[in-house]
């Protein structure tokens, strides 16, 4: 790793670290740092402020770490596979293919009927987990296989329709299945990180876990796929082999995030950008642990200003990172040379 | 050394064989030059040859070993290729570029140890193309990524090199040093050089050897002076307009070219 690239690792995990102390301090109750600090290393604190702070706040802030660093590593990934500088799991309709899996396998249990219903809530994690992955996987081979016939922008517009084709299917199923089975996994179609329950986070980040090994695994590979396909065969690269194995980390890193967090906009197409300015390349093992903490980064700040004490709770996250991400990808559009090149 | 035998190049359906039933060998240090015209098959013999395509038949050796059916982890130590291929990605850097050929010496994480060092600094400074290290790859003109993608196959170090219609895009004094760069860099690293051209009295000047493709499937080589003198040149590109002249060993526009025939 070169000098560049673990400094700004170092002052990432550094900031990252404060913003995190500093979400866990405010809220609906302000806590002063010390008792937060306290209710962190279990020293003394009140038990109110320990249950805020571990009950509510943690498993918040950890799901925004952890998501936002997945869909920052799955940006890289996809950025790389399709040769397309402005792809990322929301951009192309990965995450609204992943809703739409697991508002299919909501909607099929709630006509099952009650045993089904209550067979799914019992598997709650796993199940929507692998029912979002169902999704993704079909969402992300879609575009592959499109990927490969028109233009980086022209498949940055279809995976956007896409995506709002998903969503349009999604809200009229969970309608129906919230008419035919009571009310399930309501509330879920914006992102948002605060409906991570304390016991999800281990079905969060575990297949994130191995998503992140998987992305790291294939990062050499995938450096040679840069130069395209036939000089990546010259270089000894089988690369057909490589695309299923980018594909699964993809699929490992994204469904989880659908399926906790919902469809966080914006994070992994821009942190990958954030991560090939600060490490001076685009080899792709020195971008991944950039852009995780560049996705963790963004999204903890999205989710830091909508749970500002304000007067109501208003705001939405995607709202925030399509302030911030939107006028990024406007600029990307306008001057990155790369994509000038595939207009 | 590089062996051909019986070796058949073309295309599993209807377009089938291109060329049929070639013999050759090279030693290291030639410099060879595969001349013929559009769609002689002068891309596809060499792809088969690179081991990215599948030979119809026969098989070419590298040093005894099938190249077809070497790992693709030893092909790669041994042969790098430059191809008219441009489809690269965003935000790549020159110096990431070159870098890249020493993949196939690295460890799993794709980390430079002295000698990958050493071969990439030596690529540069042959090909000169230290002042754009630091540029992105998609903001070079054509000639400075030509130069770039031919660092990058000098950095691989490899035994054989494969170079596909390189010089189409650079001015006269260009090619004339690339392709110069290259015969001397085949003799000094004792390489085996195979470069498909255009450009005719270029290659007939500079190449050890001419592969001499024609239209119709035909398939001649020796040296350029062998391959003028026995008419083989002339039945390769001569057409109403061009004409071969072995006298002066180059190409001469035919008297009664078309361009200038009136009615009579």
């Amino acid at each position: 790793m070169s000098a560049r690239v673990s400094t700004s690792v170092a002052v990432l995990i550094a900031a990252l670290a404060a913003l995190a102390l500093l979400t866990l301090t405010y809220g609906q109750v302000a806590l002063p740092l010390a008792d937060t600090l306290g209710a962190l290393t279990g020293t003394q604190s009140t038990d109110l402020a320990r249950q805020i702070v571990l009950d509510i706040r943690l498993p918040r802030v950890a799901a925004a770490i952890i998501a936002g660093g997945a869909l920052g590593m799955a940006g890289v990934l996809m950025q790389a596979l399709f040769r397309n500088p402005v792809a990322d799991a929301w951009s192309l309709g990965l995450l609204a293919g992943g809703q739409l899996g697991v508002a299919l396998t909501v909607t099929a249990a709630a006509f099952a009927g009650p045993a089904a219903v209550s067979f799914l809530t019992l598997f709650e994690g796993p199940s929507i987990t692998l029912a979002a992955a169902a999704g993704v996987a079909v969402a992300a081979l879609a575009m592959l296989a499109l990927g490969r016939r028109v233009g980086a922008i022209t498949l940055l517009v279809i995976g956007l329709m896409l995506g709002f084709t998903s969503q349009g299917l999604t809200s009229v199923l969970l309608h129906f299945a919230a008419r035919a089975g009571g009310r399930i996994y309501g509330g879920w179609q914006d992102a948002s990180f605060a409906g991570v329950a304390p016991e999800a986070l281990l079905w969060l980040s575990l297949p994130i876990l191995l998503g992140a090994c998987a992305a790291v695994a294939t990062a050499k590979s995938l450096s040679s796929l840069l130069l395209g396909e036939t000089y990546a065969r010259s270089l000894g690269v089988k690369v057909t082999a490589l695309r299923h194995a980018v594909l699964a980390a993809t699929v490992l890193l994204v469904a989880p995030v659908v399926a906790f967090c919902g469809p966080v906009s914006f994070v992994g197409l821009i942190a990958p950008h954030f991560a090939r300015a600060l490490a001076g390349t685009a080899r792709i093992l020195a971008l991944l642990p950039l852009a995780a903490l560049g996705g963790a980064l963004l999204a903890l700040t999205g989710d830091a200003i909508i749970h500002a004490p304000w007067e109501q709770h208003f705001l939405h996250l995607n709202a925030i990172l399509a302030i911030v991400g939107a006028p990024v990808v406007i600029l990307i559009l306008i001057f990155s040379p790369a994509v000038r090149q595939w207009r | 050394m590089l062996n051909l035998q019986s070796l058949t190049v073309g295309y599993r359906n209807t377009r089938g064989a291109v060329l049929s039933g070639i013999d050759l060998s090279a030693v290291p240090g030639d410099f060879i030059c595969i001349l013929g015209r559009n769609g002689s098959g002068k891309s596809t013999l060499m792809r088969t040859i690179a081991g990215l395509q599948a030979a119809l038949g026969g098989m070419a050796l590298l040093d005894g070993e099938d190249i077809a059916s070497m790992r693709p982890a030893t092909r790669a130590r041994r042969i790098a290729v430059v191809l008219t291929e441009r489809q690269f990605n965003p935000g790549l850097r020159v110096d990431d570029v070159i870098a890249l050929a020493r993949q196939p010496f690295t460890g799993w994480q794709g980390g430079l140890a002295d000698d990958d060092r050493a071969a990439i600094a030596d690529a540069v400074e042959v090909t000169g193309v230290e002042p754009f290290l630091r540029r992105f790859f998609s903001d070079l003109s054509d000639g400075e990524r030509q130069r770039v993608m031919i660092a990058r196959a000098l950095a691989q170090t490899p035994h054989l090199m494969i170079l596909d219609e390189i010089t189409a895009f650079l001015d006269l004094p260009s090619r004339v040093e690339i392709m110069a760069l290259l015969r001397d860099q085949a003799r000094q690293e004792e390489q085996i050089v195979l470069l498909s051209s255009h450009d005719l009295d270029l290659s007939l000047q500079l190449a050890d050897s001419v592969w001499l493709l024609d239209d119709a499937g035909g398939f001649s080589v020796g040296t350029p002076d062998q391959l003028s003198h026995s008419g083989a040149l002339g039945g390769a590109f001569d057409s109403g307009a061009i004409r071969f002249s072995p006298e002066r060993g180059r190409f001469e526009i035919a008297a009664s070219g078309v361009g200038c025939r009136r009615e009579a």
